[in-house]
């Protein structure tokens, strides 16, 4: 992909925008003001040479020839380029034309009344007039008035020249504009680009050590950059949390292998302590091998758990069946059953019907094994552990486990759930947890839209209560 | 030389027990929670205390506590998980001695008893002499005057606690109090036996008696 600089790409559009006016400008301009010098030019050559006409009179003598007083011609204007004329009477002929009229220059007295020829390479523009009647001053008009056809020309030097003035002026001013708004753009680029640059600035000093982003006063009120920041913000707050979560489990856990493998460890290195018979080797290298499986089960909760946890943050998706949440229920009462029998405590499965529900059978017999355990475990021996199924109206499913225990001391309660807590160490020892199963526990339940919570008076037990929503309703 | 390993993780603890039993001829006890550890640290006498941090009942940190504060010099070695400076800054302030990390080796905790009982006995050197008796207390090798001398093990262990306290008082109640793990019936003349053939292998060949005995009050070792 091509970088581009939004910078440049502004100052661009501006600058073309800038361009299409002026030349749009120039045209009209240009247009107009040659529209107008010419108007004026045939109005000056139309006044002109309404003059001339009444330069053409009357003899005084019968003939009533006609004469021009060639003497009273106006100046011309522009002496390096005089105007022309020639005055024609009807019955006459050629009555007079100007001094430097052309002698091989024949214009013929009809045709339009406007048109543009050069002469002597300069450009002119002509004017024809025809029928004037010729005025008489007595006023004692002959039958038949004598009509004349007049011939103005003036050259167009210096209408063009104020029309390619007018094109300069308009052009120039243009330009200056141009360059100003550029300027005034640039400057106005920098000035709004500048808090973006900043929140750059700022975004770059995130790292592992650093989660807070300070965004620059100006970003947060400026309309377009506000989404940008908050979004940041709470990504961060979430990258944050996810990074510490990780770093927490990586501690927790490589604090947690410690142990196991200081056992195994020690196992060997006293067993090599000094020369055996085969038997007490025999004997090193199975206890070697009994701990090297507690640390592969450690292991395995561990990855258990972190699957779990995965799942629960959204990473993964799968196709899941329909089951139903009380055949679960029974089939891990059946896995739990033999631990039941050797702690002499019995498991008593309430169920109310079957409730169907989108879910892998195995996450939810997880669930319930590793609460049925706790809860085995913490019975006295002949005690009952109770194990209710409960189908809400909306379909909806509450699952109990219940047992009659020493209970868990308050103190304790909000942090059972959390991953290697566990609340007194002697217990969760002797009966071999790791402090892994309630957190594997809410994690799936959790993944799959549940809630899980505990409720425990001491000396009386434990009640963990998980709840799922309906999701046919 | 007799320790205490509370450890409530019973195969480690069962590890280092047999560790210390067999490279260094030492009497062990072991108590899996910090109630049971206490109560053993009060009722005996050790020569030092290897404890676990994470124990169920009574937290090290805790019964470290108790028994500096009732007095008890026994030197404490703290095996831990935790290796962080702060931990290790509290647990040297709390009155341990000296400190592991978890995994460790088993003949550095090995060395690191010694010292801490040399220590606990102002001995500095591993290699105890008294006279021209010399123990070397890492290869339990006894000489004297050059003379190699063969012991077995419950001689040595009699021989070390002996040369670890030289020309003091010991009575046989403290001697089997140091030689003997908890498990064990104690009777006084079985001391007597070990004292006998100590000074049958130390005084062959040499004019000097090296063990004397102090009727009614105990053995003092020296030349």
């Amino acid at each position: 992909m091509k970088s581009h600089s939004i910078k440049t790409r502004l100052i661009a559009t501006v600058v073309l925008s800038q361009a299409l006016l002026v030349a749009g400008l120039l045209s009209t301009g240009l247009f107009y003001a040659h529209r107008r010098l010419l108007s004026t030019l045939d109005d000056g050559m139309q006044a002109r040479a309404m003059n001339l006409v009444a330069l053409v009179r009357y003899t005084e003598d019968a003939h009533e020839q006609l004469y021009f007083d060639q003497a009273l011609v106006p100046s011309p204007l522009d002496r390096a380029h005089p105007d022309l004329f020639a005055v024609w009477a009807e019955k006459s002929g050629l009555l007079a034309h100007s001094a430097n009229w052309p002698a091989g220059l024949e214009i013929s007295p009809s045709g339009p009344s406007h048109w543009d020829f050069a002469q002597a390479q300069v450009p002119y523009r002509g004017l024809r007039i025809f029928k004037v009647p010729v005025l008489d001053r007595e006023a004692d008009v002959t039958s038949a008035p004598e009509t004349l056809t007049i011939v103005y020309a003036a050259p167009m030097i210096r209408l063009q020249k104020q029309v390619w003035d007018a094109g300069v002026f308009i052009v120039l001013s243009s330009l200056l504009l141009l360059g100003a708004t550029v300027v005034l753009t640039l400057w106005g680029i920098g000035r709004e680009l500048l808090p973006l640059q900043q929140l750059a600035a700022q975004a770059a000093l995130i790292s592992s050590r650093n989660w807070e982003l300070h965004p620059p006063e100006k970003a947060e009120q400026i309309a377009e950059l506000r989404p940008l920041t908050e979004s940041m913000t709470t990504m961060l707050a979430r990258l944050e949390r996810s990074f510490l979560q990780q770093r927490q489990f990586i501690g927790n856990a490589a604090h947690e292998l410690k142990t196991p493998v200081a056992v195994l460890k020690s196992t060997l290195q006293s067993s090599l302590q000094r020369p055996r018979d085969s038997e007490e080797y025999r004997a090193g290298l199975e206890h070697a091998l009994e701990d090297l499986d507690r640390l592969e089960q450690l292991l395995q909760w561990m990855l258990r758990l972190a699957r779990a946890e995965q799942w629960a943050h959204g990473a993964l998706r799968r196709d899941l069946p329909v089951v139903d949440i009380t055949a679960t229920c029974e089939e891990a009462v059946e896995r739990i059953r033999h631990l039941g029998e050797t702690h002499n405590t019995t498991i008593r499965l309430a169920k109310d019907g079957a409730i169907p529900f989108r879910a892998d059978p195995e996450d939810l017999q997880l669930v319930w094994t590793n609460l049925l355990e706790n809860a085995v475990r913490y019975s006295p021996r002949g005690g009952s552990v109770e194990f209710t199924v409960a189908r809400g109206d909306d379909g909806s499913a509450q699952i109990t486990v219940e047992d009659h225990g020493p209970g868990i001391p308050a103190a304790d309660l909000p942090r059972i759930f959390e991953r290697f807590y566990r609340g007194d160490p002697s217990r969760t020892r002797a009966t071999g947890g790791f402090g892994l199963g309630l957190a594997i526990a809410k994690a799936l339940v959790e993944a799959y839209g549940g809630t899980i919570s505990v409720e425990s008076a001491p000396a009386k037990g434990t009640r963990m209560t998980v709840g799922f929503p309906s999701q046919f309703s | 030389m007799r320790v205490l390993i509370i450890e409530d993780e019973p195969r480690l603890a069962g590890n280092i027990a047999r560790s210390l039993r067999e490279s260094a001829g030492y009497a062990v006890d072991v108590a899996h929670d910090g109630q049971d550890g206490l109560f053993m640290a009060e009722s005996n006498e050790y020569d030092v205390v290897l404890l676990d941090l994470m124990l169920p009942h009574m937290d090290g940190m805790q019964l470290l506590s108790r028994i500096r504060k009732a007095g008890q010099h026994t030197p404490v070695l703290v095996v831990t998980a935790r290796d962080d400076k702060e931990s290790v800054v509290e647990l040297l302030n709390a009155g341990a001695d000296d400190y592991l990390t978890k995994p460790f080796d088993l003949g550095e905790l090995l060395a690191r008893t010694k010292a801490l009982i040399r220590r606990g006995k102002g001995q500095p050197s591993p290699v105890l002499s008294i006279g021209d008796l010399q123990l070397n207390t890492v290869n339990r090798n006894v000489q004297r005057a050059g003379r190699v001398i063969t012991l077995t093990a419950m001689e040595y262990r009699v021989l070390e606690y002996l040369a670890h306290r030289p020309r003091a008082v010991v009575s046989k109640t403290e001697l089997l109090e140091h030689l003997y793990d908890y498990n064990w019936e104690k009777f006084s003349n079985v001391v007597e036996v070990y004292i006998s053939g100590l000074r049958r292998k130390l005084d062959a060949g040499s004019a000097k008696p090296l063990i004397h005995t102090l009727r009614g009050q105990g053995y003092i070792l020296q030349d």
